[in-house]
């Protein structure tokens, strides 16, 4: 077959065109659709890759970071000192030491009257700067002190992070690394190191995994009696078995060799500082004691740079705003591929088999397009629990209605046709023709269709997470960003700006993409929605 | 038509009994109650209260029970709100956020209609884009972005309108711009690109040739030609407008601190109010069953060629 070239009287040849092909050539003339879609294709690699990236941990909290304005050249040491310069110019400016001209005052107090917080900062702080280096104005030694320990304080303080533990029975020995080894064989560890028996080890390890779990399955279903809880913990240790236990075992023995390894390390830093001795950031490696070996690494604290700024308890929110992209992308895929299975599902059953199974499904759909489907899921998320898996759960539950309608329509007008009569006449059985011949045949509509819903997902989803029945910290998404940003916009507004931002662009660009698809397989269609 | 209207209705009535039940099982069978919140409950009490409430009865006779104060128009005692019934709350409530839902509702549609008709009689020139581009960002941006940026654009910065409050508190009336207009947002962006293409459509069909060869003006053309057969996809979406308007007060109120229904909502999710819960579903299937039933009957008055069989 590969050599016939199928030509015309014209001797023309006349090349075979399949829908898909067509489809992406009048994709690929969209400017808008096809900007948009690289778009989508960088959020989802950025989303997808988010761990190897360069950022920091989107969960670790700094308090000493609260509220850090977003600047891409200064260190958050530089900026600390910038607020709280700000915050001892303006007690200055009140107690009237750091003066200023009738009227400057009076605008002062008309900004405090307005609530405007940041242009009087911004002004007692350019003001008394410029005082302070023409030797005009000078801090009280009160504020001084402040200053000369804050300044201290972000020169020394350092973060320490325990990169690799390693541990060989002998001196020479190969070196094992510590969490690729057993619960047991850490538990005899620890006890060596902190020297206690590996019996009481075992023991108080088995008591924090209890309340670990206890904890979990309070926050999961709350307002259960003690003895329910008591009985669930029971189950629920059941159900993960000794080994288990033993995996969660040995995630908090090794968090607790770190911690003993990180207070060795800051110890040991510090004194270097006092000598004067240490270069950060530090890459080391330590003997903890004859066995334990530890890759440290330490870089200064207050060197950070936030380019996006920092929220309320110091977490950088470049890293929360790629990372809360990964969760509300998942979202909206996962999402939409579980409502259009389903409604692929129920819509083609009901499309083929027809008669009374038609009708009660048709007449559920129905009703559930009655219901306000959206409070219904703010009261499955309230009653049973807020995490993720709910959400996706409850997302799915109420939004399978619109595909299935769809798909039975086209399952409808595609049952009668001849090639699936001749389907059936040779004996294919019902599931086959749904699924070989039936579904294939509608997937260009269904494509369109849910590319359409992932932007509406992803709205759900955050609108969920505004209200704080979505995803809950330290995990974040879009939504509960701009959530937990709308209370002190007016003091922090790239709290809210940034997120807001990231969202819009990516459904923007999935909205162009989705419209731009729509066009490409069924150019006849309206602009409908 | 008067059987037809009389038919809906009561094809109304087994929709909402399956919303009710739906509603009063789910918030049920869901692990935690009410009084889950309160710890040092000595049994004596807790019995109690369970006894003062009901919650001791079998599971169907609390149904029933609740079936028959909401047949009675009575919505029961709030489990948390101490002070009055969940009739009165929802009573004082509810035209707030109905006001708010109208105004937003009103927005939409006048603007949306028109700017879709100028763009679809001026189509492919820049009033055309422009617009469009606008209804695009109102599809895209979120309502709880939109929301907070507005309020921080013009009450915060420019400081035009004010940030919160309600025209009933003593704020003025401009305190309803701000919500309305970011309830209106997605919903004027999607009016505005339906009665765009369906415009266009009919703008091409034959009786609209017919008339242009008679000489009519083109004003007459476009508003009394052109406009009743444009405007049946746009009524068809304002059922699940309304829809959304609904759903997205909840947000709204939440941002602009409007003393509406969506508050009790939320709120007595968290608390498990069994009853306000039941009783803020009921209102608003009530209201999105209502709005349905009037699209329709309007979509059926401007389509002469649907029957009330």
């Amino acid at each position: 077959m590969k050599n016939v070239v199928a030509t015309n009287e014209f001797n023309q040849v006349v090349e075979g065109n399949s829908l898909g092909k067509d489809a992406w050539r009048r994709l690929r003339k969209n400017k808008m659709a096809v900007i948009g879609m690289i778009v989508v294709i960088i959020y989802s690699i950025l989303a997808a890759t988010a761990p190897l990236l360069p950022i920091y941990p989107y969960d670790q909290i700094i308090l000493d970071h609260q509220h850090l304005r977003p600047s891409l050249t200064r260190t958050s040491g530089e900026i600390m000192m910038e607020n709280r310069l700000k915050d001892l110019y303006f007690k200055a400016w009140r107690s009237g030491e750091l003066v200023v001209t009738e009227a400057e005052s009076a605008q002062i107090r008309k900004w405090i009257a307005a609530n405007d917080t940041n242009k009087v900062w911004n002004f007692v702080f350019k003001e008394g700067e410029a005082q302070r280096e023409a030797g005009i104005f000078t801090f009280n030694a009160a504020d001084q002190r402040v200053i000369t320990r804050l300044q201290d304080k972000i020169d020394t303080e350092f973060l320490i992070d325990v990169t690799q533990i390693t541990f060989s029975e002998e001196k020479g020995d190969k070196r094992q690394d510590l969490s690729k080894m057993s619960y047991e064989q850490i538990s005899r560890i620890y006890a060596d190191l902190s020297n206690t028996d590996i019996e009481a080890v075992k023991a108080q390890t088995l008591t924090e995994v209890s309340s670990q779990l206890m904890n979990t399955l309070k926050s999961a279903t709350p307002g259960l009696t003690a003895e329910e809880y008591a009985v669930n913990l029971e189950l629920e240790l059941q159900t993960i078995g000794e080994s288990g236990v033993a995996k969660l075992g040995k995630t908090n023995l090794l968090g607790k060799i770190s911690t003993t390894i990180t207070r060795q390390a800051d110890r040991d830093l510090k004194q270097e500082i006092r000598e004067g001795l240490a270069v950060f950031p530090v890459e080391r490696i330590i003997d903890v004691n004859d066995q334990l070996q530890a890759k440290v690494t330490a870089t200064k604290k207050h060197e950070r740079m936030y380019y996006l700024g920092t929220d309320y308890s110091g977490r950088d929110m470049l890293s929360r705003i790629i990372y809360g992209s990964q969760v509300s992308i998942a979202i909206g895929l996962v999402g939409t591929l579980t409502s259009v299975l389903i409604g692929i599902v129920l819509g083609a059953i009901a499309g083929y088999v027809g008669g009374k199974v038609d009708y009660i499904l048709m007449r559920i759909v129905d009703i559930m397009y009655g219901l306000p489907y959206m409070l219904l899921v703010i009261i499955f998320m309230a009653i049973f629990g807020r995490n993720i898996l709910n959400l996706f759960g409850a997302l799915a539950l109420v939004s399978w209605l619109t595909i299935a309608r769809m798909v039975r329509g086209q399952v409808m007008s595609l049952k009668n046709s001849e090639y699936v009569e001749a389907a059936r006449s040779m004996g294919g059985s019902t599931a086959r023709i749904i699924l070989k011949h039936m579904i294939p045949n509608s997937l260009s509509v269904i494509i369109v269709y849910s590319t359409l819903r992932v932007p509406a997902f992803i709205m759900q989803e955050s609108f969920l997470s505004f209200l704080g029945l979505g995803v809950q910290a330290p995990f974040a998404s879009w939504g509960s960003l701009v959530g937990d940003a709308v209370d002190g916009m007016t003091l922090y507004p790239w709290r809210l700006i940034f997120p807001a931002i990231a969202m819009t662009l990516f459904l923007f660009a999935m909205n162009f993409f989705g419209d731009g698809l729509r066009d490409a397989f069924d150019p006849q269609s309206k602009n409908e929605l | 038509m008067t059987k037809y209207i009389v038919n809906r209705i009561l094809g109304m009535i087994p929709t909402l009994f399956i919303i009710i039940t739906l509603s009063f099982f789910i918030v049920r069978i869901a692990p935690g109650g009410p009084l889950s919140a309160e710890r040092n409950l000595t049994d004596v009490v807790r019995r109690n209260i369970e006894a003062k409430y009901h919650l001791d009865e079998p599971l169907i006779k609390q149904y029933a029970r609740y079936m028959f104060d909401v047949m009675r128009g009575d919505l029961g005692p709030s489990f948390k709100y101490k002070d009055y019934d969940v009739n009165y709350y929802i009573a004082t409530s509810l035209p707030k956020s109905i006001v708010l839902g109208i105004c937003a509702m009103a927005i939409s549609v006048t603007i949306g209609m028109g700017i879709g008709i100028i763009a679809a009689v001026r189509q492919n020139s820049w009033i055309d884009y422009l617009t469009m581009g606008l209804a695009v960002i109102g599809i895209s941006v979120p309502l709880f972005v939109i929301a907070p940026v507005f309020q921080l654009i013009f009450a915060v910065k420019l400081k035009w309108l004010p940030t919160s409050g309600w025209y009933t508190t003593g704020e003025g009336y401009l305190t309803i711009i701000l919500p309305a207009v970011s309830l209106s947002f997605e919903y004027f962006a999607n009016i505005a690109r339906l009665t765009r293409s369906s415009m266009l459509e009919t703008l091409r069909s034959d009786y609209i040739r017919t008339a242009k060869a008679k000489g009519m003006k083109r004003s007459a053309i476009i508003f009394k030609h052109a406009m009743k057969g444009a405007l049946l996809p746009v009524v068809s979406y304002l059922g699940p407008a309304f829809a959304g308007i609904i759903t997205g007060s909840v947000v709204v109120e939440q941002i602009f601190r409007v003393p509406g229904l969506g508050k009790f909502f939320v709120q007595s999710s968290f608390n498990r109010d069994y009853t306000l819960i039941v009783g803020v579903v009921i209102v608003y299937s009530v209201i999105l069953i209502f709005m349905n039933f009037i699209v329709d009957i309007i979509y059926a008055q401007l389509d002469p060629r649907i029957t009330y069989k």
